[in-house]
């Protein structure tokens, strides 16, 4: 339907993402004492953020294009089971935030960890332990980055960039790169941090205009709500089965519940989660945000539902390729529905929400490359300039990674793509979560556990093939070995994890193979702002090594 | 949260609570239903909303019953609050301790 390009929704779409970007970098220079040039100014903006915008910040790694586009998309395409799952995946999330990130916040406080990496090297006294957690970190963040990726190009796509021949089909993804690139590479965090404000500000006018609009343009949710369940219970021409699940029947229950509880323990092992956590005042922060947080979720499962709204509206997903991409569902429904001027406003907002959380994520992977991997392994007496200089390379590549993902993956569910970061970053928590509470897990232990199920994880994620696009990684679920029920691939791993570790330690344990040095006290784990020892963020970093702040 | 202090009621509360708030929202066979419906949404759907007001209650009461037993725990310790305490003009003096 749409294969010119819409010039008014173009036009306000780069007004406000110039403006934006203008803003973001007018902030930077007003609140920076130092150099971009240092890796500490360019990779946590500096200083301290507080615990406002902090609030923003977590936020914002919700209200991402996982939320406005991959989720809906998910539920458009088939239903409750592949995407309302994000529901009670951010409900349980924070309640397992605040049993365990104070306890996080107070050792890194006391000790100078700026990432998981860190307090596991402290912990456990094991680099290669701390490797691990370091590669699981970078590896995961690039498809959520692709994610991302895929987000903007479904908004500029939509609006009618790109064309049907094989240099213009991926003319709205390069753009959608371009952009990220060009701005990461110059602003660092302190820019998407100012930004967040703008950001959340025009998505929550987005939602509610969407939310309260549109079920009563589309007949009222009574049918929109109908629409869904007759789709949902048609055949799926390809397998025979019914289409989605409107309602999970018995066989789902097991993927429903994994799916969000899987999410849900690996949403806070993401570093750049982790690094907005540390950058609160107090240990109580994160335990007071986790108890607001939830209104996040609130709005998040409203706009699951705009996926039910697109069944209802009919849209045409049909990309400019030919084929369906369920991703196109929300932003056809905004062109659709939507005068030109306001579909162009939500586009905005999509795009910087996908922009803003895809900076904070490479840049997130590219300090974990440059602290744990360049520094601990390559060059430890690197000078603060030629720090920079490699975070910002790492973080370039990182995005090139995510690149790779959007285009060797099947992309018809984008929220795959978060899945299977999922599947990896998982395998991280037994030796960070359970390493806040007990050191009884064995080094070599956790190492190996971790290994097992990173190749579990990964080779049955690459089995699971899509019925439609015959391609591998097709999906995240998977059959619980030796059983017929489908579970999250990333939860069954990690059950593997730790009954390896488990057996592992009794066992070197008994053998007494050398166990690590920890360095941390058990009084570390609930020190707070003010006690002795205990440092705010800026004055980690200064300490923390070779890296300087000159502020 | 260390064995002494496992005994407080204010941390067994609040890991009741707590526990509550992850473990019952993901019960899918008991809310994996259509009736009965609430304006327009099937049961299955605003319950699991529903959902993010009682997580967000017992997150809340939690954080105010730990905060409680912390400061009770740091004042007894001797340390200072804090929330209070700013950056740069409360460091905490090495004497006190």
């Amino acid at each position: 339907m749409n294969t010119s390009v819409d010039w008014v929704q173009l036009i306000i779409v780069i007004v406000i993402f110039g403006a934006v970007t203008v803003m973001g970098f007018m902030a930077s220079r007003w609140r920076s004492a130092g150099h971009l040039d240092n890796l500490d100014e360019w990779g946590l903006g500096g200083r301290n953020f507080g615990t406002f915008v902090t609030w923003f910040l977590l936020g914002g790694d919700l209200y991402t294009a996982y939320t406005f586009i991959a989720v809906p998309a998910a539920m458009y395409a088939t239903g409750a089971i592949s995407g309302f799952f994000a529901v009670p995946y951010t409900i349980v999330a924070y309640p397992i935030v605040f049993i365990f990130m104070a306890r996080l916040w107070s050792v890194s406080h006391r000790n100078g960890y700026v990432t998981p990496a860190d307090f596991v090297s402290g912990r456990y006294g094991s680099k290669a332990l701390s490797l691990a957690v370091a590669v699981t970190g970078i590896l995961a963040l690039m498809p959520y980055i692709a994610l991302q990726l895929v987000g903007m190009q479904a908004v500029f796509e939509t609006m009618g960039l790109g064309g049907n021949n094989t240099l213009a089909k991926d003319l709205p993804l390069l753009i959608a790169f371009a952009v990220l690139a060009a701005y990461t590479y110059s602003s660092g965090l302190r820019a998407p941090a100012m930004i967040a404000f703008v950001k959340d500000f025009l998505i929550y006018v987005v939602i509610l205009v969407a939310i309260f609009y549109l079920p009563h343009v589309l007949g009222g949710w009574d049918s929109i709500f109908g629409a869904a369940k007759e789709k949902m219970a048609k055949p799926n021409p390809v397998t025979g089965k019914p289409t989605g699940s409107f309602i999970p029947g018995n066989a789902g229950y097991v993927s429903y519940w994994t799916l969000a509880l899987g999410s849900a323990m690996a949403l806070f092992m993401y570093p750049h989660s982790v690094t907005a956590v540390l950058s609160t005042k107090t240990r109580n922060v994160v335990r007071r945000n986790a108890a607001i947080l939830p209104a996040y979720s609130l709005l998040l499962g409203l706009l699951a539902l705009l996926g039910f709204m697109a069944i209802k509206a009919n849209v045409n997903v049909k990309g400019l390729d030919g084929l369906a991409n369920p991703q196109l569902a929300i932003p056809r429904l905004f062109d659709q529905e939507f005068p030109s001027w306001f579909a162009g406003i939500a586009f905005a907002a999509i795009a910087v929400g996908a922009l803003v959380p895809a900076a904070i994520m490479s840049i997130a992977a590219a300090n974990l490359f440059t602290r744990n991997i360049y520094r601990a392994f390559i060059k430890p007496s690197a000078s603060p300039a030629e720090e920079a200089k490699v975070s910002k390379l790492a973080s370039l590549l990182v995005k090139v990674g995510a690149l790779v993902f959007v285009l060797a993956m099947d992309k018809t569910i984008a929220l795959n793509l978060q899945l299977l970061g999922g599947i990896w970053i998982l395998q991280t928590f037994p030796a960070i979560v359970v390493g806040l509470y007990t050191r009884w897990f064995h080094r070599y232990a956790l190492l190996t556990g971790w290994a097992v199920a990173m190749v579990f994880g990964t080779v049955s994620a690459y089995n699971v093939v899509n019925p439609a696009t015959k391609k591998h990684f097709g999906g995240s679920l998977a059959n619980i070995p030796f059983t017929n029920t489908p579970a999250y691939i990333a939860l069954t791993a990690f059950v593997l994890n730790v009954l390896v570790v488990i057996v592992l330690t009794v066992l070197f344990r008994a053998l007494k193979v050398p166990d690590g040095q920890d360095t941390t006290h058990p009084t570390d784990y609930l020190a707070d702002r003010g006690d002795p020892g205990v440092k705010d963020l800026p004055e980690i970093l200064d300490d923390g090594g070779a890296a300087t702040a000159k502020s | 949260m260390s064995r002494l202090s496992a005994v407080r009621p204010a941390y067994w509360i609040s890991g009741v609570l707590l526990v509550v708030a992850v473990v019952v929202p993901l019960l899918v066979p008991t809310y994996a239903k259509a009736d009965p419906h609430l304006w327009g949404f099937p049961f299955f759907y605003w319950y699991q909303l529903m959902w993010v007001f009682l997580s967000a209650i017992l997150v809340s009461i939690s954080y105010r019953l730990l905060r409680a037993e912390e400061r009770r725990r740091r004042a007894a310790q001797g340390l200072g609050d804090p929330e209070a305490a700013d950056a740069a003009d409360a460091p905490v003096k090495e004497g006190d301790q």
